[in-house]
């Protein structure tokens, strides 16, 4: 277990702030300018106890990563319009797959080489590829022996492709790419 | 704007309705959950965008609009974890019974480190 450190704790007290804002509909408010001082102390102390206990479980390293403008940025592009665009065709495919007359189903699980050293990017990997339909991201593996070299392995509904490398790119496409754009 | 949000609305009902019948369709377990995605991303995206266009032009109210990101946000955010640990929980508790899987690498290494 790691240890809590001051930033970490700063770094999620902010995000829980955020979402505090958003849920209860104070950001048109502020926007306004007519926001309510009570309800935002009142989430500041809740916002600030939360990050006290939970700050180690969320933050592990570089605590300040995300809140560089640039891969804000990059990671907006990633969430708006990289990702929902293999979502939609990847949905479509399962969908025809679901509905077609013969099931066209070939079920395997599969281990594929991930190129991503920072423990965000292969979380948000790996949550990328269970969100897609037709791959589930089952276990994660680190090879010790090959210097530190990271698995996934992977239930996939159509197994075209059994080498590591090449089921590798027919699963992660582009989003490998600009996620170690935006955590590396 | 109305036509939109009745799209939006078809488009979700018709990936819902094809993640039921692949449900029901599929042989095992893991490949019905593939199918089970499909019900979980573009059938509930779909409606939330829905709905957020029907509160900020129909009913004004931005901070609903608002609301409705943060869920959407949410149930992305949630349902990956919770597929993630249910394919693994039911591989370890049934994995080297599972049938026509064409590869199987993770029962591979799996049985390497038992020996």
């Amino acid at each position: 277990m790691k240890k809590t450190t001051a930033k970490a704790v700063i770094s999620t007290f902010i995000i829980g702030f955020i979402f505090w804002i958003l849920i209860t509909g104070q950001a048109v408010s502020i926007l306004n300018g007519k926001a309510s001082a009570e309800i935002l102390a009142a989430g500041a102390l809740v916002c600030l106890a939360a990050a006290c206990f939970s700050a180690r479980f969320f933050i592990h390293e570089r605590a300040f990563h995300l809140f560089d403008p640039r891969r804000l940025g990059a990671f907006l592009v990633y969430c708006l319009i990289i990702f929902p665009v293999e979502l939609i065709r990847a949905n479509v495919d399962m969908a025809f797959r679901a509905l077609s007359p013969k099931l066209r189903i070939d079920p395997g699980i599969v281990k594929i080489p991930v190129g991503l050293s920072s423990e965000y990017g292969q979380a948000m990997l790996a949550d990328s590829i269970t969100l897609t339909p037709g791959t589930i991201t089952m276990d994660v593996a680190e090879d010790t022996e090959d210097d530190n070299k990271t698995y996934f392995y992977i239930h996939w509904i159509d197994a075209s492709a059994e080498d590591p490398q090449a089921a590798g790119e027919a699963i992660k496409g582009g989003m490998e790419k600009y996620i170690r754009r935006i955590w590396e | 704007m109305r036509i939109v949000i009745d799209a939006l609305i078809v488009i979700s009902l018709f990936f819902a309705f094809a993640g039921t019948v692949g449900m029901l369709r599929m042989p095992d377990f893991f490949c019905r959950m593939q199918s089970s995605t499909n019900i979980a991303t573009l059938g509930i995206v779909g409606v939330i965008i829905a709905g957020i266009i029907y509160s900020i032009v129909y009913i004004g109210d931005t901070s609903m609009a608002v609301k409705l990101c943060v869920i959407g946000l949410f149930y992305i955010l949630a349902n990956p974890v919770a597929s993630h640990a249910l394919a693994k929980g039911a591989y370890k508790h049934a994995g080297k019974s599972v049938e026509n899987l064409k590869v199987d690498q993770y029962g591979e290494d799996m049985v390497q480190e038992d020996e």
